[in-house]
């Protein structure tokens, strides 16, 4: 029997015991905590982060640490994956045959409606700063920007929903800035449009430094 | 021929909750094993609906909107994203039929009907049917006179009312709208988010009348049975 190599994927670490796959959860002290090998389950334990805060954007580098879960029959590593992360094994595998569509943050903003229309107007500077502050905070790489994907990298071919919620906030602040405030821990993960909101905060700084201090943000 | 049943849900940046029904009535379908997939994708999370037929092997695909209401989102968002052009359309070579929502279909008075008599009502009360409402669709208020004219037509309640959170005749009203001392309201909402588990319950809480009695039912959406909605909706889509 081949003796299966672990390896990272996003946050997670996969190992194998004996042919058994186990997702670790990112590194902590202390015991690992055993989530079982179930859907509602481990969509459960993932879907808020150590402050008990809701994760919309599954793929966010916010996931809580020191757990695993053992994937039984019935519950295989695909299905684990499927949860944690949505579509990543998928669009790896996709990538890797040459079939991923890539869908660019223009034509993304070209096809809204409604309140998300305003996202349009953002400009080019903000466009880059917003891709700089939500996609260093999740574990893809934008392929819809231009960037390129080893093999073991997980692909994101489109701009997501919160992109786009983050690209409409900040046309808004484009056309009156608000005051920076502290950022506070407390405020939900996505609540842009809050003040303290870590997201917020940190894009509304990086477009109020100077450029070389916007690099060293990078 | 392979077939995917994907259920397309709104979702939430803010609200952990507000997809849990999505995700139960997949799971529901699922354990029936009538389909060989059964996918779920959202407007406002992972998987969103613009990447949703990534997910799907199967040669036939079956969207159906888990909304209570057609409206903007289920006949502009979820289209567009997900590139539908019309009912039945043919997308990098799978066949995908989209259908109606959930909340438009007839056999949704049944689980409005049960929601009632699990809220205590016995059936010599008033339903009445709260939907949201908005005065900026008025499709979304049709939808839901529909689904009292559904009701009513089951027979199961002597008296039905249309009641909404967010337009006329409003839910603080409903007392005002029958002369029976017991009112049963069943909340057309497809979870029991921030609305129909704390605004509703809270203002009807507020409701008094001497000698009357209001019970308040759970959302009619996370009622297992929505699960045989779903699967009514797409053996009528098989059709097509």
């Amino acid at each position: 029997m081949v003796k299966r190599e672990p390896y990272a994927f996003g946050q997670l670490r996969i190992e194998f015991d004996v042919q058994t796959p186990v997702v670790h959860g990112p590194a902590a002290t202390g015991e690992e905590r055993r989530i079982e090998a179930r859907e509602d389950a481990l969509r459960e334990w993932v879907r808020d982060d150590a402050l008990g805060r809701y994760r919309p954007l599954p793929t966010a580098r916010t996931m809580r640490p020191g757990w695993y879960v053992r994937c039984e029959p019935g519950f295989s590593l695909d299905d684990a994956l499927e949860v944690i992360y949505p579509l990543a094994v998928r669009h790896q595998r996709m990538l890797a045959e040459g079939t991923l569509r890539l869908v660019s943050l223009q034509r993304v903003f070209d096809r809204q409606s409604g309140r998300y229309r305003a996202a349009g107007k953002l400009s080019a500077a903000g466009r880059e700063a917003a891709r700089r502050v939500l996609c260093n905070r999740c574990v893809k790489v934008p392929l819809w920007d231009g960037e390129t994907a080893g093999s073991k990298d997980i692909p994101c071919p489109e701009p997501c929903s919160l992109m786009l919620s983050l690209c409409r906030e900040a046309a808004l602040w484009e056309e009156a800035p608000p005051a920076p405030a502290p950022i506070d821990p407390s405020v939900a993960w996505a609540a842009f449009d809050e003040p303290g909101n870590e997201i917020r905060e940190t894009y509304l700084r990086e477009r109020s430094a100077p450029a070389n201090e916007v690099g060293l943000l990078r | 021929m392979s077939r995917a049943l994907l259920l397309a849900g709104h979702g939430s940046h803010l609200n952990a909750d507000s997809s849990a029904p999505v995700y139960a009535h997949a799971a529901r379908l699922r354990e029936r094993g009538m389909f060989d997939e059964v996918r779920i994708a959202f407007w406002k999370e992972e998987p969103s609906l613009s990447r949703a037929l990534d997910g799907c092997d199967a040669d036939e695909i079956t969207v159906v909107p888990v909304f209570m209401s057609a409206g903007y989102f289920t006949n502009e968002v979820i289209p567009r994203e997900m590139g539908l052009n019309g009912r039945k359309c043919c997308i990098r070579g799978k066949t995908v039929r989209y259908t109606a929502p959930v909340g438009g279909h007839p056999s949704l008075a049944r689980v409005v009907v049960q929601r009632a008599l699990e809220a205590g009502a016995t059936g010599d009360e008033a339903l009445a049917v709260l939907g949201h409402g908005t005065e900026r669709h008025r499709q979304s208020e049709a939808n839901v006179y529909q689904q009292s004219e559904f009701v009513r037509a089951l027979g199961a309640f002597p008296e039905v009312l249309t009641v909404f959170l967010d337009q006329q005749p409003g839910m603080m009203d409903v007392f005002d709208l029958t002369a029976r001392a017991e009112v049963v309201v069943v909340p057309l909402f497809i979870a029991d988010g921030w609305h129909a588990g704390e605004t509703i319950p809270e203002g009807l809480g507020d409701l008094r009348e001497d000698g009357r009695r209001l019970h308040y039912a759970g959302a009619v959406g996370t009622h297992p049975s929505v699960a045989d909605v779903i699967l009514e909706l797409a053996a009528e889509a098989a059709a097509w």
